[in-house]
């Protein structure tokens, strides 16, 4: 019973940030801002399952959250196995996440 | 785990790498009692720094060709027999080309080797691009062996090792060979840290530590060690089937002087496990296992010119291993004039994954049954007239 | 291939790398910084991309940041978003810039200040999508603005679990619970370190009250038994465990959560050390295995000097220290004139700094009925999916080494290159062989030391 979060839901209040961009994860646009990473984004917008683990097939998402684990590569405009979490948003950018519901 | 060491052995077996496994395997499969010592940890050398390939098409026409045949043959049983996952790929392998000089040595090559009965063809570069659609469109032919496939080395030396011992053969790891005495009737009296073994039939697989066993018997091998560096990507999805090598690398192994400017040529397999196995180098530089950046770029560069698509891709691991070269491209096989009992298995270079199931098969049929099922005069110790 | 000379070399920008920064900028000489992240700062001192930091940052954390002022207006080159590869003819570094260029750095003097990673115990579905470690949910928290989820629940080992707990209630976030695994008479020796570290104290004590306000329960002798969910996390199963470690049966309890958050203490980065030469020690009382250096913190390698939580784990007082102490041993051995007795106080302020770190690594300490009672079906090398069923019959066949079940297993062989399952190995084969853990040899370390995009190359 997976409830989707509502975007706006998680990110910090009080902060004012930058720049609202268009991003996209899977083909739907979510809200993002500049300077956010790939992770905080796809955190915001409800995505925990990130990829499918290599020989069992297991959903995974980002662990470590400081580059160090590799759990948490998503593809970034046609480039795959980028780390989520190392890597900032930028305008446009088009994100490809596994779907929790093929595993 | 220290066990004790035997007083005596049947057959003593000098190396744990592929070649030693093997011998041991085929050896204890004939009810020898075999003991094999290993200097370092289980697969810590050479078998355990190189690429899986069984290219047949890489073997130089005449007792090479036909030893690696053979072997090849017996690759088709091992998964069974051994009962272990050796990640056997048996799809075929190709030799891109990618200049029209290289096309021509090629078409020699091809012709050469299909006179000597290996199945082999030239395909041009659209109908190579039908068969591994990730292949670039400089690659302008290719060649075409169904008989080439590719091995996981780690786990067929593992697989080896564990048969051998099944069938009662012991393997001893972190055991060096200090000394090999002479002592009478025939006997061999090997010494290590932990005591010695005796024998009356050593086999010196000690691969690039092959001449060192060597000395201690007072013969000269001329083994000398040969650096491959290899790259290794992430685990990627399926892209390529069968296993490549560029035309370059033909040429470097057999006569630099063919090889286009400095192009030493690349290998180019994706394993069982998904990652990207690209080489290599050919270089002496004694038992340096470093790799070097300028290798590195240089395997990148030629490598992504064949399968663009491994721009994409992360280098995560590079290793460098130490080949066991010999000046002719053959290995050192069977008896040795003069010293009854000491028997040889070593120097296949970079072939020593595709020819150890012939190698262990024959130098087991040569100890115990008296006769190999294939001559090895071609392979012996003498034809280097050192010794 | 651009080539850059420079005076001195600076891998890591955390509290030790930024000092030493400044310093040797001060004091003339050309410094390259170079650090793998978005921004320099390190662990600790991250901040917000649209400016400010997420929470008002203590005298500590101020100083912090003012040093990342200082280096910003020095004549230092600040590399972010580069990953050294590999280091070649004694002290050059082979680096990657922003995954698009290679590039080599030629310092004369090179300052390793890598930091450290969290380390963690496994247990059954750690690898669901919505477990996470307690740095991610900082990380989260503090570089964008974003807390991790609405409702979650922390576990693990240690003091720091109280300091993420704060920060997340502090910002909206419900917390179910904090479960430490550490008991009561272990937090109480780190008392007689308060005196030492107390901005941390008044910190921690700003987070214990925010959790009490909260009603959030704390729970000490309890650890997370299993992590459920089909395909995500759904629920939590904790339970009592005993001094040993051991779980206590009878008390299992059910946590309704879809994320969890788990820190267990920290490992060094040691592994460009370790290419470059350096010795490396195991050494429980700074935290595992660490690199070994002289009083002027310079390595086993000429001119390669070492500062920070690689020499040991004890906290960024002892890596503000190290930063300037490894700075005076660098210009020393450039032949500049440095404060001796600057130097020499320095050494002192040191031994307390590692007094410190005994006590803090000692609440960090796993005991080894809790390593062998990992079911066999939990995951332990992550990236190539390797369990611990798998590994215990490795060992049994007698690879006994993290190289031997690297190779026949392929633990390590990932994109992570054992830097999550190695620490993880580290621990379970003194348990499984009863060897101590002294004698498990490390796991080598071949270039390049971070995945490197191939693409890169081309350039």
């Amino acid at each position: 019973m997976k409830k989707k979060q509502p975007t706006q839901d998680l990110r910090i209040p009080s902060i004012s940030r930058g720049k609202k961009i268009r991003v996209f994860v899977n083909g739907r646009e979510v809200v993002a801002y500049e300077g956010e990473t790939v992770l905080a984004v796809l955190t915001a917008a409800g995505r925990r399952t990130l990829r499918k683990s290599l020989h069992h097939g297991e959903g995974r998402g980002a662990f470590c959250g400081m580059g160090v684990c590799y759990e948490c590569l998503v593809s970034i405009n046609g480039r795959p196995n980028q780390r989520a979490c190392m890597t900032q948003v930028k305008d446009l950018m088009e994100i490809h996440v596994d779907d929790p519901k093929e595993m | 785990m220290s066990e004790l060491l035997p007083r005596t052995a049947d057959v003593i077996v000098l190396g744990g790498g592929v070649i030693g496994s093997s011998v041991a395997y085929h050896l204890s499969g004939k009810k020898v009692r075999v003991v094999l010592l290993e200097k370092g940890d289980p697969v810590s050398g050479t078998s355990s720094a190189c690429d899986g390939l069984i290219f047949l098409q890489s073997k130089k026409p005449g007792p090479h060709l036909q030893l690696a045949m053979a072997s090849r043959a017996r690759f088709d049983d091992l998964p069974e027999e051994l009962d272990s996952n050796i990640e056997l790929r048996r799809e075929g392998g190709m030799i891109t080309v990618a200049t029209e000089s290289e096309l021509h040595a090629m078409e020699h090559f091809v012709e050469e080797q299909r006179k000597h009965g290996l199945e082999v063809s030239l395909v041009d570069g659209h109908r190579a691009r039908e068969m591994e659609s990730c292949l670039s469109r400089e690659i302008m032919a290719s060649t075409f062996c169904p008989l080439d496939a590719q091995v996981n080395p780690i786990y067929l030396t593992l697989a080896f090792l564990k048969s051998a011992k099944r069938q009662g053969a012991r393997a001893f790891a972190h055991t060096p060979v200090t000394g090999i005495a002479r002592k009478g009737g025939g006997v061999f009296a090997v010494q290590t840290p932990r005591g010695a073994i005796e024998t009356k039939r050593v086999v010196n697989a000690a691969g690039v530590f092959a001449p060192e066993i060597g000395k201690m018997v007072g013969l000269t091998i001329p083994i000398i060690p040969r650096r491959g560096q290899l790259l290794v990507t992430e685990a990627l999805p399926p892209l390529l089937t069968r296993c490549l090598l560029s035309a370059g690398y033909i040429a470097a192994k057999y006569d630099p002087g063919l090889a286009g400017k400095e192009s030493q040529g690349v290998s180019i397999e994706q394993t069982g496990n998904g990652n990207f196995l690209l080489g290599s180098t050919r270089e002496f530089v004694g038992f340096d296992r470093r790799t070097t950046p300028d290798a590195v770029k240089h395997i990148v560069f030629e490598t992504t010119r064949i399968i663009p698509r491994l721009l994409d891709a992360h280098l995560i691991r590079t290793f460098a291993g130490l080949r066991p070269y010999t000046t002719d491209g053959l290995p050192i096989l069977g008896r040795v004039g003069g010293l009854d009992g000491f028997f040889m298995a070593a120097g296949h270079e970079g072939d020593g994954i595709a020819l150890s199931p012939i190698t262990g098969k024959l130098i087991a049929e040569l100890i115990a049954d008296g006769k190999p099922g294939v001559p090895l005069e071609p392979f012996a110790l003498e034809r280097f007239s050192l010794s | 291939m651009t080539r850059k000379k420079c005076d001195a070399a600076i891998v890591g920008s955390g509290f030790s790398g930024l000092v030493a920064a400044n310093i040797l900028a001060d004091r003339g000489l050309r410094v390259v910084l170079l650090d793998e992240n978005l921004h320099v700062g390190g662990q600790l001192l991250r901040s917000l991309p649209w400016g400010g930091v997420l929470s008002r940052p203590d005298r500590f954390r101020r100083f912090g940041f003012d040093l990342i002022g200082r280096v910003g207006k020095q004549p230092i080159e600040v590399l972010e978003r580069t990953k050294v590869l590999d280091i070649v003819e004694e002290r050059h570094l082979v680096i990657e810039k922003d995954e698009s260029e290679i590039a080599v750095v030629e310092p004369r003097m090179l300052l390793l200040a890598t930091g450290a990673r969290e380390r963690f115990l496994p247990f059954k579905g750690w690898t669901l999508p919505g477990v996470i470690s307690t740095g991610a949910a900082q990380i989260l928290m503090k570089s964008s603005g974003v807390l991790p989820s609405k409702k979650m629940l922390i576990a693990g080992m240690g003091p720091l679990l109280l300091s993420v707990a704060g920060e997340f209630l502090r910002h909206g976030g419900r917390l179910l619970s904090i479960l430490d695994m550490g008991r009561a008479p272990d937090k109480a020796l780190m008392l007689t370190q308060a005196f030492h570290q107390r901005s941390k104290v008044a910190e921690g004590i700003l987070d214990l009250a925010r959790i009490f306000l909260a009603r959030v329960p704390l729970h000490l002798g309890t650890a997370v038994v299993e992590a459920r969910g089909g395909a995500e996390l759904g629920a939590v199963v904790a339970a009592r465990i005993g001094k040993d470690g051991g779980v206590r049966g009878g008390t299992e309890r059910i946590y309704r959560t879809g994320s969890l958050a788990v820190g267990y203490g920290f490992t060094p980065n040691i592994e460009l050390a370790q290419l470059a030469g350096c010795t490396v020690d195991h050494d429980k009382a700074r935290g595992g295995w660490v690199v070994r250096v002289g009083d002027d913190l310079e390595t086993g390698v000429d001119r390669v000097f070492a500062a920070g939580e690689i020499t040991g784990i004890a906290g960024a007082l002892k890596s503000v220290c190290e930063g300037e102490l490894a700075a005076f041993g660098m210009l020393r051995k450039l032949g500049r004139e440095v404060d001796s007795r600057r130097m020499a106080r320095l050494n002192r302020e040191r031994v307390h700094h590692l007094r410190f770190g005994k006590y803090f690594n000692a609440l960090h300490r796993i005991p080894s009925r809790a390593i062998l009672s990992i079911p066999d079906d939990v995951t332990i090398c992550r990236c190539e999916d390797v369990r611990m069923g798998e590994l215990k019959s490795a060992v049994t066949e007698g690879h006994g080494t993290p190289a031997a079940l690297k190779r026949a297993l392929r633990i390590g062989m990932g994109n992570c290159q054992g830097r999550t399952c190695g620490p993880i190995v580290c621990d379970i084969l003194p348990a499984l062989t009863k060897k101590p853990q002294e004698v498990v040899p490390i796991l080598s370390v071949r270039s390049p030391v971070k995945p490197v995009a191939m693409r890169s190359f081309l350039r």
